[in-house]
């Protein structure tokens, strides 16, 4: 992002919270974002991340005065975020959909529905007065645009540069850096890892199977999780083994036929809400469903929606249904 | 059977596919069979056996019966209509199937089995009479019924689109329906599908006899008491059944029902009967061994493929050997404008309309949701909200003028008052480029996707005039080819929808046009646009007057034919290059707008080229309008919403012209 993007709109009132002279913290974004270019292997790539992200939290960052900040967002892994860190988003496109997809944390209900994220409504954006805009990879034609409103930053989780978990953390700590809740940001990853830490220590009292974790598309389709995703990260985290093992594409899925499942052999299966009404039905008439290990013995579980494409928070939304199930 | 004495021989081909199929089915099943052979495994659970048994083999019986129920439907509604294009792909038999279920995808998510079905044979139908009724006029012409159907499928596809993008924009399921996957885990769908056909099948068989005679003469076949319509309907009927139920069990399989009997006809099959059967086999085979050989390519851990979407990829460029058989014998040739009523001053016309598109776009600038409700914003609240509407009002009008430029330069080219750049494929040209630039290049910004947008709709434009040039630019070659290009387009948005690439999500949102936030800079360079080329459209009005009467009068008067054809095309290309990656390639302002020209009698070319833009920049300012007003605060994509009006225009003008 250039920091042209800073441009403050000459019409916006003084009641505006400063987001001027960010330079400091510009430049150490920069380093942060080189960390990230720079890495060839994956092995690397959380070295490079962790230098990046010491660079960040040595620079200078903006006093707390996040209470005041309005922030817009058009995506849910970073509003999600941002609820974490105590700072709710007041503006947030597809909000309608929040309930569906992410459920937790639950968004206030102040905030306002932006629309089809990638053609937000403007208009309304305007009218909540926001002081940043946050926007990713994938809205980012719209960038210009926005910037008539507020400034514009981008952070995106999925772009192919990291382990999504391993993105997802440093998205939390620039995220905290940018809107100046920096100390809480690393806080929440403490008590991340702290949380996986403690899940990875029980799972390994309790001798987890592999698990096999999925999003049903229609009675005959699925989507599998594996790495780099959020889920696959998420197991590696708190030792559970995941049982697909082949590399997916960069939002950490792959689409394939229900029968490819078969060759995962005894992993017990995750399923997460939504599931079409009429997979499992037309799949438990065919044998092939039917006698899977997991469906067999009833090692089945379906659990409640959590955003695979999310971050912190739907990470550990996650943890808590693989560790404990769909009671959780 | 007779077919085995033709020359080259429908049985000789059949025989030859089926030899490859097997050899490629060996290649595929030898593991799992050596597997399946040799020792019971120790494990409880083996799955390779399981695979085999419960998912391998009735994934190949569903090929071999969805390719032959398709096969069958396409030789049937080609007899019935003595129209060598027509399919359940082109006809918008598919299309409709595809929307009916995405609707009860939405509105009624557990339906299956039977309740599937009859939903699919719903849309099919609806879809399919809709393309009847407005071709009857033209007695069912081919060219005139593809063009219908061609506008129905997009039609429907813009619904089903849009239902994606608003309704849910995880809908994968859905898209991955419409790729037509023929993955199966158990025997019930292919019993099920058999079952189905089998009640179908006779029937089909029994009409055999019936069509020939229909097909020697419909007067003769009146004469010896075969009720031609009934029976032209019957099979249509059963062709609908057929293609509506393969669509419920497994999704679209596009172009298979236009291969298959295209290749038996070739072959040398020509009675009726034999046409019927040998499609039936070559569609089974045809469709076994594409299953078979994406199945052995992919391989196992390679990107999810479906082989519906693979079928059309590799089937759309057969529409286009195709066409020199069409535009040469059945096809009545589509004439240039029925005689309107010329208007004694179209100046005035002209001006009225460009008044009208001020209006709309003052309209528009005041006209909005405000924290009150719906209203007029003056004062302060205008002055908020003006810079949030000034660019895509501006970028909506611009590209409106430019669309309904090119529409009436590419009208008046090849003298046929259907062309435009949606229909003549120059908008799926662009798009196709500013879709391989993402995809390939990854790069977005939005001066390199007009760059790609100008290679692409240049190259698609060198591409008709190439077909064209042949055929002397005989109108409905010009009309075909772009029908294959959009197809082909279609077909590789499905291939990437069905992946799940959360790029394929942007995509259909360029397709739908969403010109919300066009940044201020690119609603200039449109508005700029439109500003240079229609005056320069203006000093050519002498040629755009005269080319319409064909090349060789034109030529005879002085027009310079292939500078002036290079000329005009360079021109069109260029205005459908600026207004494509803002409204995308589905809003038919380009066909719209040169025709209410037309239908309001403004026929001199200067008045026309004005009135033209004019109009294309009122119909998008109104759909601009319409688009966010009617789901606030969601902003509905201008250029769907524009092409929900504009598709019924274009069935309204294809069903009110005059049969030839």
């Amino acid at each position: 992002m250039k920091a042209h993007s800073f441009r403050r709109p000459a019409h916006r009132g003084a009641a505006a919270v400063s987001l001027d002279d960010p330079q400091g913290r510009l430049a150490s974004r920069q380093q942060f974002l080189e960390g990230f270019q720079s890495v060839g292997t994956r092995q690397a790539s959380r070295r490079a991340v962790l230098a990046g992200l010491a660079a960040l939290l040595a620079a200078p960052v903006l006093p707390a005065r996040a209470a005041s900040l309005r922030v817009a967002v058009l995506d849910y892994a970073l509003a999600e975020t941002l609820i974490a860190l105590g700072l709710p988003p007041v503006g947030l496109s597809n909000a309608r959909g929040w309930s569906r997809w992410v459920v937790e944390p639950v968004l206030p209900a102040g905030t306002v529905d932006l629309g089809i994220d990638l053609a937000v409504n403007r208009e309304v954006l305007a009218s909540l007065k926001p002081d940043l805009i946050l926007t990713t990879d994938y809205v980012a034609q719209q960038e210009e645009a926005l910037s008539v409103i507020a400034p514009v930053k981008r952070l995106t989780i999925y772009d192919g540069s990291a382990p999504a978990l391993d993105k997802a953390k440093a998205v939390t700590l620039a995220l905290g850096d940018m809107v100046g809740l920096a100390a809480e940001a690393s806080r929440f990853l403490a008590e991340t890892e702290a949380d996986f830490a403690g899940r990875k220590q029980r799972n390994a009292v309790a001798g987890r199977r592999p698990v096999l974790v999925l999003s049903f598309m229609d009675a005959r389709h699925v989507r599998v999780y594996g790495r780099p995703g959020l889920a696959a990260g998420v197991l590696d985290a708190i030792g559970i083994s995941n049982a697909w093992k082949p590399e997916t594409n960069l939002w950490g899925f792959e689409t394939v036929p229900v029968e490819r499942l078969a060759q995962a052999g005894e992993a017990d299966i995750l399923v997460l809400d939504p599931v079409p009404p009429d997979a499992l039905p037309t799949l438990q008439r065919g044998p092939l469903w039917r006698e899977l290990p997991a469906v067999k013995r009833g090692r089945l579980t379906v659990l409640p929606p959590a955003l695979m494409f999310g971050a912190l928070p739907s990470a550990r939304r996650f943890a808590r249904f693989a560790t404990e199930g769909a009671s959780a | 059977m007779s077919a085995l004495r033709q020359p080259i021989g429908p049985g000789a081909l059949s025989l030859g596919l089926l030899a490859a199929t097997l050899a490629t089915g060996v290649l595929v099943l030898l593991p799992a069979l050596r597997e399946a052979a040799g020792p019971l495994p120790v494990a409880a659970f083996d799955h390779d056996r399981m695979v085999l048994l419960h998912s391998t083999l009735p994934r190949l019986v569903m090929a071999l019966l969805c390719g032959a129920m398709l096969g069958l439907a396409g030789a049937l509604l080609q007899a019935a209509l003595g129209n060598p294009l027509a399919s359940p792909t082109t006809i918008g038999t598919d299309a409709g199937a595809r929307l009916a279920l995405a609707l009860a995808g939405l509105f009624a998510p557990a339906l299956y089995g039977w309740g599937r079905d009859l939903v699919a044979l719903a849309g099919a139908g609806a879809a399919t009479g809709l393309v009847f009724l407005l071709s009857r006029r033209q007695g069912f012409a081919a060219v005139s019924l593809v063009l219908a159907g061609l506008v129905v499928s997009l039609y429907a596809g813009a619904l089903a689109g849009l239902l994606t993008l608003v309704e849910d924009r995880y809908l994968a399921g859905l898209l991955i329906w419409g790729a037509g996957s023929l993955s199966q885990q158990s025997w019930e769908p292919a019993s099920g599908l058999a079952i189905r056909a089998a009640l179908l099948l006779p029937l089909a068989l029994l009409l055999a006899r019936p069509l020939q005679l229909v097909e020697l003469g419909e007067d003769a076949a009146r004469g010896l008491g075969v009720p031609a319509e009934r029976l032209r309907l019957l099979a249509i009927a059963l062709a609908v059944a057929l293609a509506a139920f393969v669509s419920a069990s497994v999704g679209v399989i596009g172009f298979v029902g236009l291969v298959a009997p295209a290749i038996a006809r070739a072959a040398g099959a020509t009675r009726v009967k034999n046409r019927l059967v040998w499609s039936a086999v070559l569609g089974g085979l045809i469709l076994l061994l594409t299953d078979l050989l994406v199945t052995l390519l992919a391989g196992p851990f390679a990107d999810f493929l479906p082989t519906g979407a693979v079928t059309a990829v590799l089937g759309s460029p057969i529409l286009l050997w195709l066409l020199p058989r069409v535009s040469r014998g059945s096809a009545p040739p589509i004439k240039p404008s029925d005689p309107e009523r010329a208007r004694r001053r179209p100046g005035r016309g002209a001006l009225v309309l460009a008044l009208l598109a001020l209006a709309a776009f003052a309209a528009a600038l005041l006209l909005g949701h405000a924290p009150g409700g719906w209203g007029l914003a003056t004062g302060a609240a205008l002055e908020a909200v003006l810079p949030f509407r000034w660019p895509r009002l501006l970028a909506s009008a611009g590209a409106g003028a430019l669309l309904g430029l090119a529409g009436l330069l590419l009208q008046r080219l090849t003298a046929n008052p259907m062309a435009s750049p949606e229909v003549v494929g120059v908008s799926a040209g662009a798009t196709f480029a500013m879709v391989l630039s993402v995809f390939l290049v990854g790069a977005a910004g939005a001066a390199s996707v007009t760059g790609a947008a100008l290679l692409g709709s240049l190259a698609a434009l060198l591409l008709v005039l190439v077909l064209a040039r042949r055929s002397g630019f005989a109108p409905e070659r010009v009309l075909l080819a772009g029908l294959a290009v959009n197809a082909l387009l279609d077909a590789v948005v499905v291939v990437l929808s069905a992946t799940g690439d959360p790029r394929a999500i942007q995509l259909l949102g360029w397709l739908a046009g969403f010109t919300a936030n066009v940044s201020p800079g690119s609603a200039l360079v449109v508005a700029a646009g439109a500003a240079v080329l229609v005056p320069l459209a203006l000093l050519l009005q002498r040629w755009l007057a005269l080319l319409p009467l064909g090349f060789p009068p034109a030529a005879a008067l002085g027009v310079p034919v292939p500078a002036a054809r290079a000329t005009l095309l360079a021109l069109s290309g260029l205005a459908v290059a600026l207004a494509t990656p803002v409204i995308g390639p589905l809003s038919f302002v380009g066909l719209m707008a040169p025709n209410i020209v037309r239908r309001l009698g403004i026929q001199a070319a200067g008045a026309a080229v004005l009135a033209s833009a004019a109009c294309g920049a009122l119909v998008l300012l109104v759909a601009d309008i319409a688009a966010n007003a009617l789901a606030h605060p969601l902003q509905l994509p201008t250029g769907l919403v524009a092409s929900l009006v504009g598709a019924p225009f274009l069935l309204w003008l294809l069903q009110s012209r005059k049969a030839a």
